[in-house]
This record gives structure tokens, C-alpha cells and sequence, in this order.
């Protein structure tokens, strides 16, 4: 599966020369929870910039309330979000969201759904102009999405829905992207076929990619940095440090207590 | 035929309750169209209902205040029930809405409640007020007999600054309502979008209620949505359907109304519900051509395919 290179899609690294280990994203001493309770606290992590991070845990592990803090849905416990990026621009999440939570009743097609990415540099009153359609185009078919884009979203396949919300993520111009739980409802041939496909994006177009997964075989082949949430405790680290033995065994007497 | 040539000239003497039916049937289901897709349909119903209420209140003001202007111009209770049916209306959709954002108790609930207690409350209101008690029977009944020029051109206005802010803003109004993450993650204000959703059925619907009433009201904002839901195969497609479906509906159901002497808004209704039956048995029986499969995605229940 290869995914077309186009320009517009080329992630400039700060003028300033800072290197891909310069944290993008620093959770600094962060509480998550919600209506004032903390569900998970003391989570100090920094994601590097053109990194490819998953984020693993099991189902209430709060992987989603993680994400949904991070994404502005929902304000932290307690600590902050450190954003890093030049000139104090904000940062541009393109999310990808899991597709069973797209209404399947709105009668739109692929393209239409794509088109949305570009929303946030189209004003109110405005329809999106011909540059950013013809940018859509070139979304969808960087990530193969182009031969189906016509057909309506509702009824294509769960690794369909999957590449048209990539390409709508990647229409918003992305500083970060964010992917929850890609692989969700995917048979593991499609599973696999995706997430070589966003390594492969992540190695072509140097983004930050989060991923959240529970699925750790699928993950740790792509990963470079591993965040698992477990019982209230975060374990990070990188693939090679966190996928010993000695941690495995650690991890899964958790698991198991 | 002779029936359909008096509606459709110039000097025909009812020619404002044509005017009014149709312009309700096409702009009903423009809104319609996102009280379906956020399947909100008993909101749609319940709506209507404490719009109706509001009029009841507002006819029954004057009684409350000692007032009597049973030998003033309608303008002036025309003016007063569209201000009671906009308040009610107004004030029971962003709470619903509120409560709806919170996510706490049955939804389904809550409308249920409002629309018994709405709906008891306009008897209740009433029963003391026998010249309300007319204005609102009309109402009920869908009567739309007697249009001045003035309700008309109000309808005619409200309408149009409807149809302006849905073409404008559509954009903004169907991301929220499709993907409220996406809309924060790009900086939309979601709150604002959504009050305007809601502020533009509310709006709608009390309009509608005060020329049409509830019952048909309801079956404007949602019938010929539901019908075009059943062969829309994009958003485009979907809103012109519907409008289109209301439009004619109504039209349709005015002329039959006026050749067997039948009160319009039962008409309508009626009508409505036979093109719905005759839609849904199109598409199960006969498939669009080029499907590979019907879609089986309805406003009751999820996608079964994908």
C-alpha cells in the first residue's frame, strides 16, 4: 500500500532548528477526570515532535478522557498541557475519530465527509473555494480513498470510513495527528494493512502521530513511544524500554491483581 | 381542474392561506432536516405542542390582566400569540437542549413529559377563556382559513431570514450537528452554532404553529423529511427533496382540501402520510438503480452495513 507524496503535505520543522526530539506536547503533573474528579493523575509525559506515540490501555483505563483533554473537550483536573510550537500558533490536531462514532444516518458522500478538514480555514458564509477542494482530492488520494470518495460514507467498509477520515484529518493541514482507536471494528488482515499505512504516513510526512489502541501486538511493530495507562498508574517509555520481559511480566501481574 | 384554476388565479379569494400553506411546506422541512439527522424527531413533535401552549397563554393574557379586546384588530392578538408561541417555544428548546448536552436521563423522557404537561396546560389555560378558547380550537384544527396581508408578509419575512441563515451558515450547522470533536478541534464555537440551530427551528416552528397549528406543523417539519431521507444520496439532494415534497404536499393538499370541502391542515397531514407510505414501499420493493444494496440506514436504528 504507498501513499502518493504531494507537497502540500510536507511538515516544515521549526525555523529555529529544533531537532524531532523537541516535545510538541508536555503533560505536566496533569489530572483527568471529569466534573472535578480525577480518574487519572501526576501524568508528566512529553511527546516529541514528529513522533509516533500510542497510547494503550484497557477498556476505562481513561485512554479517552486523555484524549478528550487533550483535544479541548473537557478541561483538566488539575496540571496543564504545554503546546510547543513556533510563533504561538495553535496547534492543529487532524483527529480521527473511531467511525462507529459517525451518525450512519447523514446521507453524505466520502468527498463530503474529507471536505470538512478544510472547514477550519473556510469562514462562516463561505463555501470552500476550488484550491481547498482540489486539496481534498490530493487527501484522498494520498491515503488511496479517491477511488470510493463518491460513495456514500454510510455505506462503505469500517478500513474505508478509516482512509476518508485520514484524509479529512490530513485536510486540516495537521501539526498532530490523532487517531482513536483506528482499528476498531476492522478484521486484522485491514487492521494491519492500516496501521503499516500510517507508519508509512508518519515516515513520509514527519508528523506526530497519537494513536490509542488496546491493541498492543498491532501497535508495538510502528510505535516509538508507548504510554500505558493501568489501574491509575502511566507507564512510559519507548517500545524497546517498556517491552522486556521483565515490564511484560510486571505489567500483566498488574493485570491480573 | 376548475377547482386547481380558481386556486391558481390571481384574485382568488383565499389565495393567502395558499400563500402561507406552501411557504410553510417548503421552509418546514429545511429545519426538519436537522431535527431528523440529530434524531430529535420527538422534539418535533413536543414542539409544536408548547408553542401551541404558548398561544394559549398569550390569548389568555388579556383575561389575566382585566383587558378586553375582543372588538380590537386581530393584528393586535395575532401579535400576541406569535410573541407567547416564540417565548414558549424558545425557552423549552434550549432548555431541552441544555438538558440534552448534559446527557443525563432518558431524552425520549423528558420530551414525552413536556409534551403531556405542554399539552394539558393549553386545556387548563383555557378553560376559563371562551373567546381564547376559539382562537385556539381554530388552531388546533389546522384552519387556515382567513390570512390577512399582515400575517402573510410576517410568515412570508420570518421565512425568508430562515431560509438566508440555513444558506449561509449550512456549512457550520451540519459539521456540529455531524461531528461535534472535529468542530472543537477546529475551533468552532460549538455552543454558538448549536443555539443558532436551535433558535432557527424554534423560530420556524412557532411560526408555523401560528399559521398552521401543531399537528400540521409537526407533519411538515417531519413527514417530507422522512420521505426524502428514503432517497437522498447526499446532503444537497436530502434538503431539496424535502422542501420540495412539503412545497407541493401542500399545495396539493389545499386543492384537494377546497374540491371536497376538508379542513386543509388534516389534509396536508393525511397526504403527507400516504407519499411517506408510498416512498417507503418504492424503496423496499424497487431499489434506486446503481445501489448495490438498500440502504438500511433509518432514523430509528444505525447502518447495518459498513
Amino acid at each position: 500500500m504507498k501513499t502518493n507524496a504531494h507537497p502540500a503535505f510536507s511538515h516544515p520543522l521549526p525555523s529555529d532548528g529544533r531537532g524531532t526530539n523537541e516535545p510538541i506536547i508536555t503533560f505536566d503533573d496533569l489530572a483527568i477526570g471529569y466534573d472535578g474528579r480525577a480518574v487519572l493523575s501526576g501524568i508528566s509525559v512529553a511527546i516529541s515532535r514528529s513522533s509516533f506515540t500510542a497510547i494503550l490501555g484497557a477498556n476505562g483505563s481513561g485512554k479517552s478522557t486523555l484524549l478528550k483533554t487533550l483535544l479541548g473537550l473537557q478541561p483538566p483536573v488539575a496540571g496543564q498541557i504545554e503546546i510547543n510550537v513556533p510563533l504561538n500558533a495553535p496547534l492543529i490536531f487532524g483527529y480521527v475519530p473511531q467511525t462507529t462514532e459517525l451518525d450512519p444516518l447523514y446521507p453524505l458522500t466520502g468527498f463530503d465527509v474529507a471536505l470538512m478538514g478544510t472547514y477550519g480555514r473556510v469562514g462562516p458564509w463561505r463555501f470552500p473555494p476550488h484550491n481547498e477542494r482540489e486539496f481534498v482530492h490530493d487527501c484522498l488520494r494520498a491515503t488511496a480513498a479517491d477511488g470510493f470518495a463518491q460513495q456514500k460514507f454510510s455505506r462503505l467498509s469500517g478500513g474505508q470510513k478509516q482512509r476518508i477520515l485520514i484524509a479529512r484529518a490530513l485536510a486540516t493541514r495537521p501539526d498532530v495527528l490523532v487517531l482513536d482507536e483506528p482499528t476498531a471494528g476492522v478484521d486484522a488482515a485491514a487492521a494491519r494493512a492500516l496501521l503499516e499505512f500510517i507508519s508509512q504516513i508518519h515516515a513520509e510526512r514527519k508528523l506526530t502521530i497519537l494513536l490509542v489502541t488496546h491493541d498492543l501486538s498491532l501497535v508495538r511493530q510502528h510505535a516509538q513511544q508507548i504510554i500505558w495507562l493501568h489501574q491509575g498508574r502511566i507507564l512510559h517509555g519507548t517500545v524497546a524500554e517498556l517491552f522486556t520481559p521483565e515490564r511484560m511480566a510486571e505489567i500483566f501481574e498488574m493485570e491480573v491483581g | 381542474m376548475e377547482s386547481l384554476r380558481q386556486i391558481l388565479s390571481p384574485n382568488f379569494l383565499l389565495r393567502n392561506s395558499v400563500y402561507t400553506s406552501v411557504l410553510i411546506g417548503f421552509a418546514c422541512p429545511l429545519v426538519g432536516v436537522f431535527l431528523v439527522l440529530r434524531r430529535l424527531i420527538f422534539m418535533g413533535v413536543a414542539l409544536p405542542q408548547i408553542s401551541s401552549t404558548g398561544v394559549a397563554a398569550a390569548l389568555s393574557l388579556p383575561l389575566w390582566l382585566g383587558l378586553d379586546l375582543s372588538g380590537h384588530d386581530s393584528q393586535i392578538t395575532h401579535v400576541l400569540a406569535f410573541a407567547g408561541s416564540i417565548m414558549f417555544t424558545l425557552i423549552a428548546i434550549l432548555a431541552l437542549a441544555f438538558l440534552e448536552r448534559r446527557g443525563r436521563g432518558q431524552p425520549e423522557g423528558r420530551l414525552g413529559t413536556a409534551y403531556v404537561v405542554a399539552a394539558a396546560l393549553s386545556i387548563l389555560l383555557l378553560s376559563k377563556n371562551r373567546y381564547a378558547e376559539l382562537g385556539w380550537l381554530d388552531l388546533m384544527k389546522g384552519e387556515i382559513i382567513t390570512v390577512s396581508n399582515f400575517d402573510l408578509a410576517l410568515t412570508a419575512i420570518a421565512l425568508a431570514v430562515v431560509l438566508v441563515v440555513l444558506g449561509l451558515f449550512h456549512k457550520e450547522l451540519m459539521l456540529v450537528s455531524f461531528d461535534r470533536t472535529l468542530a472543537v478541534t477546529l475551533r468552532k464555537n460549538v455552543v454558538f452554532w448549536d443555539a443558532l440551530t436551535y433558535l432557527l427551528i424554534g423560530f420556524t416552528v412557532s411560526m408555523a404553529v401560528l399559521s398552521v397549528g401543531p399537528l400540521i406543523s409537526f407533519g411538515f417539519l417531519l413527514v417530507p423529511t422522512l420521505t426524502a431521507h428514503l432517497f437522498a444520496r447526499t446532503m444537497r439532494q436530502f434538503t431539496v427533496f424535502a422542501s420540495l415534497i412539503g412545497g407541493v404536499a401542500s399545495f396539493i393538499g389545499f386543492w384537494i382540501a377546497y374540491q371536497w370541502d376538508l379542513p386543509v391542515g388534516p389534509t396536508d397531514a393525511v397526504l403527507l402520510g400516504i407519499l411517506y407510505g408510498l416512498g417507503f414501499v418504492v424503496k423496499t420493493i424497487a431499489p434506486l438503480r446503481g445501489s448495490s444494496s438498500p440502504d438500511q440506514t433509518t432514523p430509528d436504528g444505525r447502518s447495518q452495513t459498513g
